[in-house]
This record gives C-alpha cells, sequence and structure tokens, in this order.
C-alpha cells in the first residue's frame, strides 16, 4: 500500500490509517467473533470445550420428523392448486342411484352435493350420499386380498389372485361353468348386466343371483299379479292432490324420494299458487312420509291388506255412484269396476269406527281428485296388496297420470328372497363349486333359517368382493377388496333409468378393484394382469347402449353426469282380469291382539352397509332421535299393556327363534306392533360399528337373525317379555324421561316454538304466525352497506330427512363424539333436526324444526363472551373466532337456542391417530378443524360466503342471488332452506321471509334472529278435522 | 413484648355484660393466644386433621392435573348445562368468604366491638375460602393456559377483554375482594406478628415473625398510622363486601336465562353470602374455641349474636325466595313461570326442598334461646346452612340451565366422580390452610381484644 501510486482504494477508515487492527485483521483467518483459541490452552479446557460441542452437536439432531413435500414440477391441466374442482358422478345404494357432484381439493374428494341437473336427485341428497365421503375414508376398509387355505389365511395381491382364476375359472369353463353361482347385490349398472350376459356366454350353466335384504320384491310380484309382466311403478308427486300411503314411504326410503319429496315439496306451499296437496299414511311404523302426512292412521303392517280391501270396495262402490266425468280434473275418464268387489264381512264389524271413519273418508277424497290422486303401497307389504293398489289407482283413473309403469330392466331375475333360498339349497347340496359374491353381505343379512353361513362352508371356493373385510368375507376361501364408488369408473341408471356415469375423483386408496373390473376378468375366464381399465368398460357399454348418440355425447354425459333424456319409457298398461280371481282368493283375516313385528331397514345405516360410518351412526334417527343404537320400537299403549318401560331389554320370540333387544317407546308407533331396524349389531364391520375379532363391541342388535324367510318384512304372533335388564339408549331429545310438569310445560310451549296453521286458517288470517311484540331499541342500530345475510326455514316443506345434518358435518369438519358422549349430552351438531310431537300419545303429530345458528343481531352470546371470542361482522353473521375462545361457556349458557356445542375433549383426537390419519383426508381443507376447549358452532358455511365473494369480487360484479348457497340448503331436497342477501331487494330470502307466514322463534326476547321460520300449514280433510 | 395501649375504658361498660369472660388481664390474653402457636409439641390431632386435609389438597391438586391433561368434558358438564358444580364450588366459597369482611370491616366502621374477638379467625377464613373459590373458575375454562386473557394488559394480538361480559366484571370484583381481604388481614396481624416475635425463643421464629412484623416497635406513632390504615382499608372493604357479591350475581342476573335474569339477585346474594359465611364461622369457630381453650375469649355473647344474624340472613334469604315466585308469577312470562315451577317439581325438586328445609325451615330453631346457646346444637344448624347454601348454587346454576327456552335442548345434569371429588377436595385445601393459620399466626387479634377489656379496678387508678 503505497501513497506513490496515484488512485488508492481502501475498504476502511482502518485500511486508510493502516491501524494494528487492520494489520491484525487481515492476517486473521477467521473474524473476531470466532476468536481462535489463544495459545497453551490447558488440556483440561480443550477437553471441556469438545465435550460441549459434542453434547451441542448433539441437541441440532432433536428435530421434527421430516416429511417430504413434492411440488408439482409442471402443473396438471385444468387445476390451479387450493381451487376445488367439481366432478359429476352417481352414487347407488340397493340398486337405486342418484346423480351427484363432488368437489375436490386437490385431487381429493370431501364433499357431496346433489346435482342440480340430474332429473331424480334435483339437486338434493339424502343422508347416505352425504355420508359415502367418510366411507371413501375409512380406515376399517379392506386394503389387502386374504385366501384361506387349509384353515389358514394368507394375505395376497392381484396377481396372485389372477393366477389363481385364470386357472379356477379355466376349470370352470371346461365344465361350461357348472357349479359356478354369482350371487351380488342389487346394482342398475348398464356395464354390470352386460358383463353378466358375457359371463352367461362363457359359462353357459353358471347361475347368477341377486340378493338384498331390503328389496322391492314384492312392488315387482305385484305387478306381474295385476299386469301379468314385470313392471316398475313410478310416482308423479308433482301431480297428485290427494297421496295415500299403505305402509309406504315414499319421501324417506324409495330410490326416487329426493325428487318425490322435491315434487310434493312444491305443493306445500300455500303462496305458491298451485294446489296444496293433502297425504293421508296407513302404516305401522312411523315413517318420514307418515310424519308429515295430514291424516294418519297407526295400525298393524298385517292389517294393511285388510285396509286395502275395505277401501278398494268404498271406491269401487263410491265410484258406481259418480259418473265418470264428475271428477274434479274433468279432462280424464277414470274406469269404473267391472263388477265390484265384495267383502266377506262388514267393515265396521272389522275396523274401530275411528278407523273406519278415517278410510270412509279417505276413499271419498280419493274419488273426488280422481285422475289426480294416488295411491302408494309399501315394500313391505305382500304383493297382492300391490295388485289391489295398481288396480285402484287405474279405476280412479291416475294410471297414466299420477302413477307410471315403465319396464324393469331385469324383469327375468328371480326374486331376492328365492334367491337366497335358493343359493343355500344348492349350496347344501353341494352343487356348488364356485361362490362369486360380489357385494352384499350375506352371513350378516340373510334371513336365519337359511343358514347361510353354514351352507356357505360347503362351497369349494367362495370368493367375496367387499369393501369391507365382513361377516361374509371371513367365512370365504377368498376376500377381495373392493374400490369405493369414488375412486373408479362405474354406471348406473336411476330410478326412472337416467344413465349415469361415475367416473374416479381418486386413484384407489387401498387397493381395491370395482366389481365391473372384477366381473370384465372373470367373464372371459382370462383375466390380464393389470386388471381391466374401467374407462373402456363403461365406454364399451355406453356406446352399445346408445348407438346412435352422437360423438361427443360421452364427454357431454361425463361432464354433465348423467345421460338426458335417458329415461326409462312409459309403458301402457291394463290390470288384467284375473287379478280379480287371484286377489279375492287370499283370505282377508281381521287382525286380532297378536303382536307383530316388523323389520324396515334403519334410516342411519340402511341394511348394515353403512354401519362403519361412524356420521351415520351418531346421526339422530329423525323420530326416535336415537343414536349408536338400534331398539325394538313400541308405542306407549302396548309398553303400558306389558309392562315395559323406555330402555327395558326384552326378549321377543317367536317359532323358537329369539331376540333380546331394548326397547324404545315411540309415540306413534301402531298398536302391538314392535318395530326392529335393520343394520345394527355388526360382528365384522370395523372400529366403529364392531368388530367381534378385533374386541369392539357390536354397537345395536343384529335383527336379521330373527327374520324368516317366509316373513321378510313383517311378522305376527310373537312373544314379547322383559329380562329384566336396562339398557342405557343414547338419544340426542329427551336424554332422559320428561316428567309431568315438564310434558305440560312442552305442550304448552311448542305451539308458539313451531307455529302451524291449516290451509283454510292460512286463507282466513294469513298472518296467524306472527305475534306482535314491542321492539324498543336502546341505542341506535348500526347499519352497514353490503350484503347482510339471512336464512329462512319453511316448516311446510321440512321432512325431517337428516340430509342437512350430515351434510353440515362434511363441510364443516365437525367431530364424531361416540356413545358415552352422546349418552352425557355432548353431541356436537350444528345444526340439529328438533322434533315434537303434539296431540295424543298413539296418534300424535309430529313437527320436525331444523335449529342451527341464528345469528341474532342482538346476540345474547357476545355480550356475555369475557374475552370477545365471538362477535359481529359487518355482513351480519355471528363471527366464532376459535383462536380467541378460552371456553369459558358462558356464551352457550345465554344462547336461547342452544345451539353452541363445546369441545368437552379433544374429539378429533381420533382422527389423528395414525392408524386413523386416513380420516383426515375428509376434512374440508376451508374450514379450521376445531381444538379441545373451544365452543363452536353453525357459521352460515362463512366459507363458502367468502369464497362467493371473492369470485365475485375478481369478476367486478355484485353477488348474485342464490349464488352463495350453505351446505344444508344445497342438501336439501325439499328446497326448505334458503339463503341469501336480506338486504337485496327482491332476493328468494327476503322474499321469504316477507311472507305473512315467517316468524321468528323466540323473538320476544329482542335477540332479532336473522333465521326466520315459515310457519308449518297443513291441510286436513274437513269430514276428519271436523270430529278431531 | 410490643407496647399495648391502655385500653381506653367503655362509657357503659359496667351496664353491659363484658365481652371477654374470666376477668382476664392484658397477659393472660397474650399468654392464651400465643400459647397455641407457641406449643413446644405439635398436638396428635393437628397431625390427624392436616394428614387428612394435606391428603385431600394433594388429590385436589392431583384432580386438577388430570383436568388439564383431558379436559373440562371430565365434569358432568353438557349442553345445557354449560356451567356445573365448578360455578357452584365459586359461588359456595366466595359467599362464605363473606363474614370475615364483613365482621371486620363493617363491624369494625359501626363499631361493633364484640368482633374483636372473632375477627381474625373470620378474616382468615375469608381469605382461605377466596382461594378455594378462585381455583375454580381458572380452571372451569375450556384452555386453562389462556386464562390470562382474562386480564386488561397491553398485548400484540392488540385485544381488550370485553368489558361488557359480567365474567369480567367477576374477575375484577373477585381479586380486588382477595387483595383487599389480605391487605385488611394482614395489616391487623402485624401487631400481634410482633408480639409472636418479641416472645419467640428460636431462631427461625424470631426471624420468620421479624419479617412479618415489617419492624413493629409499637410506638405511638405507628399505633397511628396503623389505625389509619386500617380504617381505611375498613372502609374500601365494606363496599367490596357488597360488590363481589353482587357482581358474583350479575355473572346469573345479566345473562337471559329464566331463572338467573332476576334483579333480586343483587341483594339475594349479598344476603345469602353473609348467611353462608357466618354459618361457616360458626361450624369453625365452635370448634376451635373448644380445642384451643379460647372460651374466655370468645364467649357465648359472640356467639349468639352470630346466631342471630344467621336468624336474620335466613329470613331474608327464604323472603328472597318467596319474591322470586312473586315476580316469575307477576311476570307473566311463561319461561320464567316454569323455571320456578320446575325447581319445586322438576326432576331437580329434590335439590330444591333440601335447600328450602336447610336454610329458611332449620334456621328458624335460632329463635329458641337453647339452639343459640348449645355450641353443639348451632354447629348442626350452621352446618345445614351450609349445606343449604351449597344447593342454593346448585338449584340456580343446574336446575335453571337443565331447563331453558327450548325443550328439545332439555337434559339431566350428572356429576362425575372428578366433580364430587374436587369439591371434597377444596375442603382439603381450605382445612389445610386453616390448620397451617392455626398452628403459626395469631387466631385472635391480641390487641384488639386488649382495647375491649373491661376497666381495671378503680385501684389502679
Amino acid at each position: 500500500m503505497s501513497r506513490e501510486t496515484g488512485t488508492t482504494y481502501w475498504r476502511s477508515l482502518h485500511e486508510l490509517q493502516g491501524t494494528p487492527q487492520f494489520e491484525e485483521m487481515l492476517h486473521r483467518e477467521f473474524p473476531e467473533a470466532a476468536s481462535e483459541l489463544p495459545e497453551g490452552i490447558s488440556r483440561r479446557r480443550w477437553l471441556q470445550l469438545m465435550g460441549a460441542s459434542l453434547l451441542l452437536g448433539g441437541v441440532s439432531g432433536c428435530r421434527w420428523e421430516a416429511e417430504q413435500f413434492a411440488p408439482f414440477a409442471v402443473r396438471p391441466p385444468n387445476r390451479t392448486p387450493g381451487v376445488p374442482q367439481r366432478f359429476a358422478t352417481s352414487h347407488e345404494v340397493g340398486g337405486g342411484s342418484r346423480g351427484l357432484l363432488v368437489t375436490c381439493y386437490d385431487g381429493r374428494p370431501t364433499k357431496v352435493e346433489g346435482n342440480p341437473d340430474d332429473p331424480l336427485s334435483c339437486g338434493g341428497t339424502d343422508a347416505y350420499d352425504q355420508a359415502a365421503i367418510l366411507n371413501l375414508y375409512d380406515p376399517d376398509r379392506s386394503d389387502s386380498l386374504v385366501e384361506e387355505r387349509g384353515g389358514q389365511r394368507f394375505t395376497r395381491d392381484w396377481s396372485d389372485f389372477d393366477r389363481f382364476a385364470s386357472q379356477q375359472f379355466a376349470n370352470l369353463k371346461q365344465r361350461n361353468g357348472k357349479g359356478l353361482f354369482l350371487l351380488s347385490e342389487a346394482t342398475s349398472s348398464p356395464t354390470f348386466h352386460r358383463l353378466l350376459v358375457e359371463l352367461q356366454e362363457h359359462y353357459p350353466e353358471a347361475v347368477c343371483l341377486e340378493y338384498e335384504s331390503v328389496s322391492r320384491d314384492n312392488e315387482r310380484r305385484g305387478s306381474q299379479l295385476a299386469f301379468g309382466r314385470t313392471l316398475r311403478t313410478h310416482y308423479d308427486l308433482d301431480h297428485a292432490r290427494v297421496v295415500a300411503c299403505l305402509d309406504a314411504d315414499p319421501l324417506g326410503m324409495h330410490p326416487a324420494a329426493t325428487r318425490h319429496t322435491r315434487d310434493w315439496a312444491a305443493h306445500r306451499d300455500p303462496d305458491s299458487g298451485s294446489f296444496f296437496n293433502r297425504v293421508y299414511a296407513v302404516e305401522s311404523q312411523l315413517s318420514i312420509t307418515g310424519s308429515q302426512a295430514d291424516h294418519r292412521l297407526p295400525v298393524q303392517s298385517s292389517s294393511i291388506r285388510l285396509i286395502t280391501a275395505i277401501l278398494e270396495a268404498l271406491i269401487s262402490k263410491q265410484l258406481g255412484d259418480f259418473p265418470p266425468e264428475a271428477g274434479r280434473s274433468g279432462h280424464r275418464d277414470t274406469r269404473a269396476p267391472q263388477s265390484a268387489p265384495r267383502l266377506p264381512f262388514s267393515p265396521d264389524v272389522v275396523l274401530s269406527p275411528d278407523a273406519l271413519q278415517f278410510v270412509e273418508a279417505l276413499a271419498d277424497d280419493l274419488v273426488r281428485s280422481r285422475g289426480e290422486s294416488l295411491l302408494i303401497a309399501g315394500h313391505t307389504q305382500p304383493a297382492d296388496v300391490h295388485a289391489r293398489v295398481h288396480r285402484i289407482n287405474e279405476w280412479l283413473g291416475n294410471t297414466g297420470t299420477t302413477v307410471r309403469y315403465t319396464a324393469e330392466p331385469d324383469a327375468g331375475r328371480l326374486s331376492h328372497r328365492a334367491a337366497i333360498d335358493f343359493v343355500c339349497t344348492e349350496l347344501r347340496d353341494g352343487n356348488v363349486d364356485t361362490l362369486l359374491m360380489i357385494g352384499g353381505n350375506p352371513v350378516y343379512d340373510a334371513p336365519s333359517e337359511v343358514r347361510f353361513a353354514d351352507a356357505l362352508q360347503q362351497a369349494q371356493t367362495s370368493i367375496h368382493l367387499s369393501a369391507y373385510r365382513d361377516e361374509t368375507s371371513e367365512l370365504c376361501t377368498w376376500h377381495l377388496p373392493r374400490a369405493h364408488a369414488f375412486e373408479v369408473w362405474g354406471d348406473t341408471r336411476s330410478h326412472n333409468g337416467t344413465y349415469s356415469v361415475s367416473q374416479p375423483l381418486i386413484e384407489p386408496l387401498l387397493a381395491g378393484r370395482s366389481s365391473l373390473q372384477l366381473l370384465a376378468a372373470l367373464s372371459t375366464g382370462d383375466p390380464p394382469a393389470s386388471g381391466v381399465p374401467g374407462e373402456r368398460l363403461v365406454q364399451d357399454t355406453f356406446h352399445s347402449l346408445f348407438p346412435e348418440s352422437s360423438g361427443r355425447a360421452w364427454d357431454t354425459t361425463l361432464q354433465d353426469g348423467f345421460l338426458a333424456d335417458s329415461a326409462l319409457e312409459s309403458v301402457a298398461v291394463s290390470t288384467v282380469s284375473a287379478l280379480q280371481v287371484t286377489v279375492d282368493a287370499i283370505p282377508l283375516t281381521p287382525s286380532g291382539r297378536s303382536l307383530e313385528v316388523v323389520f324396515s331397514p334403519s334410516r342411519s345405516v340402511y341394511d348394515g352397509r353403512f354401519a362403519n360410518n361412524a356420521w351415520l351412526q351418531e346421526l339422530p334417527e329423525p323420530l326416535s332421535k336415537l343414536t349408536w343404537d338400534n331398539a325394538a320400537i313400541l308405542s306407549p299403549a302396548t309398553a303400558c299393556e306389558f309392562g315395559i318401560d323406555h330402555g327395558d331389554v326384552v326378549t321377543i320370540e317367536s317359532n323358537g327363534r329369539s331376540i333380546e333387544i331394548p326397547v324404545y317407546v315411540l309415540p306413534g308407533q301402531a298398536e302391538n306392533s314392535i318395530g326392529l331396524p335393520l343394520g345394527y349389531g355388526r360382528t365384522a364391520a370395523g372400529t366403529v360399528a364392531g368388530h367381534v375379532g378385533r374386541d369392539v363391541e357390536p354397537v345395536g342388535v343384529n335383527v336379521s337373525t330373527f327374520r324368516s324367510i317366509d316373513h321378510m318384512y313383517f311378522e305376527s304372533g310373537v312373544t314379547i317379555t322383559p329380562t329384566g335388564r336396562r339398557h342405557d339408549l343414547a338419544t340426542t331429545q329427551e336424554h332422559f324421561a320428561i316428567d309431568r310438569v315438564g310434558l305440560e310445560e312442552i305442550s304448552g310451549r311448542v305451539g308458539a316454538l313451531v307455529r302451524q296453521g291449516t290451509v283454510s286458517e292460512y286463507a282466513e288470517h294469513p298472518d296467524f304466525a306472527h305475534h306482535e311484540h314491542p321492539e324498543i331499541p336502546l341505542w341506535e342500530q348500526p347499519e352497514h352497506d353490503g350484503p347482510q345475510w339471512g336464512m329462512s326455514i319453511d316448516l311446510s316443506k321440512c321432512i325431517g330427512c337428516n340430509a342437512c345434518v350430515v351434510a353440515c358435518q362434511s363441510e364443516n369438519n365437525i367431530p364424531v363424539v361416540g356413545k358415552e358422549q352422546v349418552l352425557k349430552g355432548r353431541e356436537m351438531h350444528w345444526l340439529r333436526l328438533d322434533r315434537y310431537f303434539t296431540g295424543d300419545m298413539d296418534e300424535p303429530e309430529v313437527v320436525q324444526q331444523p335449529v342451527a345458528c341464528h345469528h341474532c343481531e342482538n346476540a345474547p352470546c357476545e355480550q356475555v363472551c369475557p374475552v370477545a371470542a365471538t362477535v359481529h361482522s359487518d355482513d351480519g353473521l355471528n363471527d366464532m373466532v376459535y383462536n380467541r375462545c378460552i371456553g369459558t361457556r358462558y356464551c352457550a349458557n345465554n344462547c336461547p337456542y342452544k345451539v353452541r356445542r363445546f369441545n368437552f375433549f379433544d374429539y378429533q383426537l381420533p382422527v389423528v391417530q395414525p392408524e386413523q390419519s386416513l380420516k383426515q383426508l375428509a376434512f374440508n381443507p376451508e374450514v379450521t378443524v376445531r381444538s379441545r376447549g373451544v365452543m363452536e358452532k353453525c357459521t352460515y358455511c362463512v366459507q363458502r360466503i367468502r369464497n362467493t365473494s371473492i369470485i365475485a369480487d375478481n369478476d367486478r360484479r355484485p353477488l348474485e342471488d342464490g349464488e352463495v348457497q350453505t351446505a344444508c340448503q344445497q342438501s336439501c331436497p325439499a328446497q326448505a332452506i334458503t339463503f341469501g342477501d336480506l338486504k337485496l331487494a327482491g332476493s328468494r330470502v327476503a322474499t321469504e321471509q316477507s311472507k305473512p307466514r315467517a316468524y321468528g322463534m323466540l323473538d320476544e326476547l329482542n335477540v332479532k334472529p336473522r333465521t326466520k321460520y315459515l310457519a308449518r300449514i297443513h291441510n286436513p280433510n274437513p269430514a276428519l278435522e271436523a270430529t278431531t | 413484648m410490643s407496647a399495648v395501649p391502655i385500653p381506653t375504658r367503655p362509657a357503659q361498660a359496667s351496664l353491659r355484660p363484658p365481652l371477654v369472660d374470666g376477668e382476664p388481664t392484658l397477659s393472660s390474653i397474650t399468654d392464651a393466644v400465643c400459647s397455641i402457636v407457641e406449643r413446644p409439641q405439635t398436638p396428635r390431632a393437628w397431625y390427624i386433621a392436616f394428614a387428612i386435609s394435606g391428603s385431600l389438597t394433594l388429590m385436589l391438586f392431583g384432580l386438577i392435573a388430570y383436568l388439564i391433561a383431558s379436559g373440562v368434558g371430565v365434569w358432568g358438564n353438557n349442553s345445557p348445562v354449560f356451567w356445573g358444580w365448578p360455578i357452584v364450588n365459586f359461588v359456595f366459597w366466595v359467599g362464605i368468604g363473606h363474614a370475615g369482611t364483613l365482621i371486620s370491616a363493617i363491624l369494625f366502621l359501626f363499631r361493633q366491638q364484640w368482633r374483636t374477638s372473632i375477627n381474625r379467625f373470620a378474616e382468615a377464613m375469608t381469605i382461605f375460602a377466596v382461594t378455594c373459590a378462585g381455583i375454580f373458575p381458572a380452571i372451569h375454562v375450556g384452555r386453562i393456559w389462556l386464562v390470562y386473557w382474562l386480564a386488561p394488559y397491553p398485548n400484540q394480538m392488540a385485544m381488550w377483554p370485553n368489558f361488557r361480559s359480567p365474567l369480567l366484571w367477576d374477575v375484577f370484583a373477585v381479586t380486588a375482594y382477595a387483595t383487599v381481604s389480605m391487605l385488611f388481614w394482614y395489616l391487623g396481624m402485624i401487631p400481634d406478628l410482633a408480639t409472636l416475635r418479641d416472645r419467640a425463643t428460636s431462631r427461625v421464629r424470631q426471624i420468620a415473625y421479624g419479617l412479618f412484623s415489617l419492624g413493629w416497635t409499637g410506638s405511638a406513632r405507628q399505633w397511628h398510622v396503623l389505625e389509619k390504615a386500617y380504617l381505611l382499608l375498613a372502609a374500601l372493604a365494606t363496599p367490596l363486601v357488597l360488590s363481589v357479591h353482587t357482581i358474583v350475581s350479575f355473572d346469573f342476573a345479566v345473562s337471559q336465562v329464566p331463572g338467573w335474569h332476576t334483579t333480586i339477585f343483587p341483594p339475594y346474594f349479598v344476603a345469602g353470602a353473609v348467611f353462608s359465611g357466618f354459618a361457616m364461622v360458626i361450624t369453625l369457630l365452635v370448634p376451635a374455641r373448644q380445642l384451643f381453650g379460647l372460651k374466655n375469649l370468645i364467649t357465648p355473647r359472640h356467639l349468639d349474636v352470630m346466631c342471630r344474624i344467621i336468624l336474620a340472613t335466613s329470613c331474608m334469604v327464604g323472603y328472597a325466595y318467596a319474591t322470586e315466585f312473586f315476580t316469575a308469577w307477576y311476570s307473566g312470562n311463561r319461561f320464567e313461570q316454569f323455571a320456578f315451577l320446575n325447581r319445586m317439581q322438576g326432576p331437580y325438586a329434590w335439590a330444591y326442598w333440601t335447600m328450602v328445609i336447610c336454610n329458611v325451615l332449620i334456621p328458624q330453631l335460632y329463635w329458641f334461646k337453647r339452639f343459640r346457646s348449645s355450641p353443639w346444637l348451632m354447629v348442626g344448624v350452621a352446618i345445614c346452612v351450609n349445606i343449604g347454601m351449597w344447593f342454593e348454587r346448585f338449584v340456580i346454576t343446574v336446575t335453571s340451565l337443565s331447563r331453558d327456552f327450548l325443550p328439545s335442548s332439555w337434559d339431566y345434569f350428572q356429576p362425575t366422580a372428578v366433580d364430587v371429588l374436587m369439591f371434597v377436595g377444596s375442603f382439603g385445601l381450605f382445612f389445610t390452610l386453616f390448620l397451617l393459620f392455626c398452628r403459626f399466626l395469631p387466631i385472635v387479634a391480641m390487641a384488639e381484644v386488649k382495647t375491649v377489656l373491661p376497666s381495671p379496678p378503680a385501684t389502679e387508678s
């Protein structure tokens, strides 16, 4: 560094000045902070330092488990990370399917919604559809093939099975398929049926059967009896003024229930300008339809035949009295009966005066509205009742208007009942070499007499394709895991025949294959190693079914989820003349006092196939509000007669069969009729519903063991005796028996909480539901720009089907708490259905009232929270800030609607266990998963509001009416729920809330709820009303 | 020994019965009180009692740890009974904590000199009861680790607590009450601590009492300052006695739950608190006076006066019960009417009638002289009052919540073992603190009692 060389460059003043510090720095290897050890360090010091560094080095090894994230190097087409996609698909239960839209986040299905364009779902769903997501992510689903050989079980993979099958089926093929039996669950899949035909070609002597424990056998046989051929019956509730249900539940338990509900609800609105229908129900079990009926006659299921006959006689007599053109419709002539059926007895001998009056009024009403009336018989009733009903509908001129017939797609097959009997006989006779079971669980749900489990042992080879390693799988030589419907290609035809394609929404999570893939592989006897591509199978069927369709039709079908105008064609029918003879030959016996049992599919878990679905197990049964159990349903009078209390365990016996089950006393149940819900008592379902092998107690009691093949739906002459033991039934309402003071108060209150009136009362006083309360504000009410959210719920339309409850649970990541917690009253549903009985204990009226957070403008919860964890947003939402909540629970105490739910424990803890972690995929990423100790409640689906607002903001346009749909609203098949901006003039919710029958529940508290109810209107028959 | 001011002679001393019996002298009082603390050998009974209460306290803390580890679901609380036993226990203990400050402050201001024999005891009871009370709301919240969010402190969230919430007022009221009671108790104890310091024979005692007596010498100036401060604190504590339970009652009264939403709650709660507080003082004092030989200082007259207060407050509480019914009926409000009908006839009728019998009927026995003079009969009645007052809080909290507006949400509350054991454990904590107090602190305010001694013989002057 010389000063002589012109320009000097210096790095710091120290350098410029050439200080000693700078000189030192230049020669040091490390900067000052990392000083080198001075000379002459002691050995002891050196060891200390080295030891310390070693320890610190060890500490750096303590870190979280490394997780690998792989970003997309190239973004997949049509996908923006974090932006959900929706795919059309369909979901099939017991041969009936519905079109759905499934929301997927980054390739992960999270939410099921109805497909609004689908002619059968019309956007609505039922609880089973909504809960299908949880089944998809059920960790108990089978993830491997299992072969049983010599009493030992081996885990296999698909290539092992393919090797086995190619040999096995080659042998079978040589024998023309002799000894090959195929037992499948009911399916409407055209591809499945196409492949069955193919299979029959390759194995001509193979036997293909279908079995469902809850089937529509009786209806098919009924149409056979009435029309001489197997036809499918379709009901058009959109044109029916008077609907009479004989042990039928068209709104609740029917493949076309969502469509029925939509059409029925359209005529339950007194402001619609259209007619207001009237529903009669004659039934033993309180059904969804029965609970909504204007008149209901609880009778034993075994008496329905008699009542149908009396009804028939009365109608034929009346039709004789009325000239055909005098009907209300006028434009349609009715066919008067050729010869009036005669009753072997006088109706007043066999019916009570009340019942007789009911039947007479019903007959009268049906005749008056002929051509626009509708009589429906339920699947529990024998064929002759169906045949009579067909005949009555024909007489009334309803055929072709409110009731339509189409061909039954697989008319030739054996009935389910005969099929299970036949296969068991063949098994026992040693005629079955290979039994291939596709879906179903006959070991669990076949009637006890056929002893399916024993018979199954006689098969040389038994193969079961099933989503779970269930009771049947455990007894088979091969168990094959079945993929979930959302994982594979498939197709279905809904009840009206509309063709739908279901596309895979996610790769199979657990090594499953679809029934189509399996059948395709086996039908040719030469399975390809990698499985058959499902898409090709389905596409082939599509092209063979609709050969004239244009090239884009497949793409359109895939996108829409269904092929428009592919419904089955109506056929013209007339009852055969032999019907009179056949039907009259069946003796009519007035039912005595003998007890009957009635088997019906559970409204929570159906026939047991949804048993391992925790959402459905915890779903309060719509009428009994029972969760996590089934029980023998008894009417209060019958329970009293036999000295049985709610919760007593009883023994029910008949012909050497017996069953022990707790009793639930339900008003509205027919006297001397015991309801037994199917689908419980699973012994190999999984960790939710019970698995004896894994020490999980079965939930509920399996009533199939009490079912006789001759009495699949009801059986008379049973006995009931208390065992003296008690059982805790976890209900979400009336957690305990209510005392006299409470009952009196409830009956006094319900009228104000659920306001009801009749059509004529409404015409006279449209504002009957409006109660005037002075609302004097103590301070100036804040005004806000922008939308003000509100909801209205039409109690006239709500049938209490529970679809909204599961939709809410799925959308909002609501935890399942389990039976013990429900017993303590800690269920977490944000949306609940309050069910009240009014009137007589034995023939009560049922009202359903969905209750979620009312988003009060003067929210009492907000004022009392000491940490301001619940506050109001500018758009009128009562926001719950989970992060801020410390859990004083004061808000919940002060909420008059009791809609706030508290996380008493870490209810999501089971889901984060490694063995259950698959369930985490079902979470909606838009909604916070709440931790222990915080309060939660309905948010009006705030995540949907915000998402939709962002989209509208990006498009620089205001939100449109109806653009934001809450999950409950979307799923409602009756469209009872309306949601939107109250400030937007002419919005649907504002229109609904301005109707005269709109009212706020508990509005006298001046909390100003944003949710309003529309009073329930019903339409009683004046002839019956006068006497009651 | 520290100097004690010459007792001023009450003007009408000769007309009234003396406040202490047995013609005690200044030194006999000192000896009587200090000997309890100075006993060289701790009595076996103390050890037994301490072992029991100490175990219960440990159980309480064990249960709290369990609670924090598992969640508040270990209690029986449910929907709609979101507040159960913990809140009942809280109000119960706060109520008990009333008598102390009332005796000390209000009676001091009203120059009720009979209070001097029992005020230390009652104040200690107050502080221990408030300690027990304070535990429950703190552990009652769902996320205990965030309970400090109740405090108004500047923070990075820029969040204040919600000043509209009665629960927050409650936090302030109870903390203020606990602080003032503690100061009041300690301030009054300084001269007595100094006495113990001066009499101490062991080094440990000298240092411990020396530290806490804050260099008290008994100079006139110190007495002057002390009495000023005492008077001021008494004046400060007096409104607190009324406010704390008024505000506790606001937790209920300000909400809209039928059965809670009543304007009568503040006076009714204060009366109830005084009632339960005095009952607890009697429950503790009668055995203590027997045990520690303080019969001359705590005379039958003291007990008699307390019984009269219990009788008076019992009548007030009974009147409040009746008024509630009248108000409910007169309001014409269906929910309100049912809330009270349900108390009498609903599923919790047993609790309601327990409360009425224990709080209104049994204390009427104090009209009879025999019940006010026989210590054990007196304690029997007082224990009934304690039970009844716990049930009063149970009836208000649980019965009202279990059946509010919508019948669909009605439910029955059942306590769990944890509920019961925590309540028992809180008694353990209370008695543990009390036993420590009896063993190490002057349980009677010696200096104050000396001021109310009967006048010494005339010859002395």
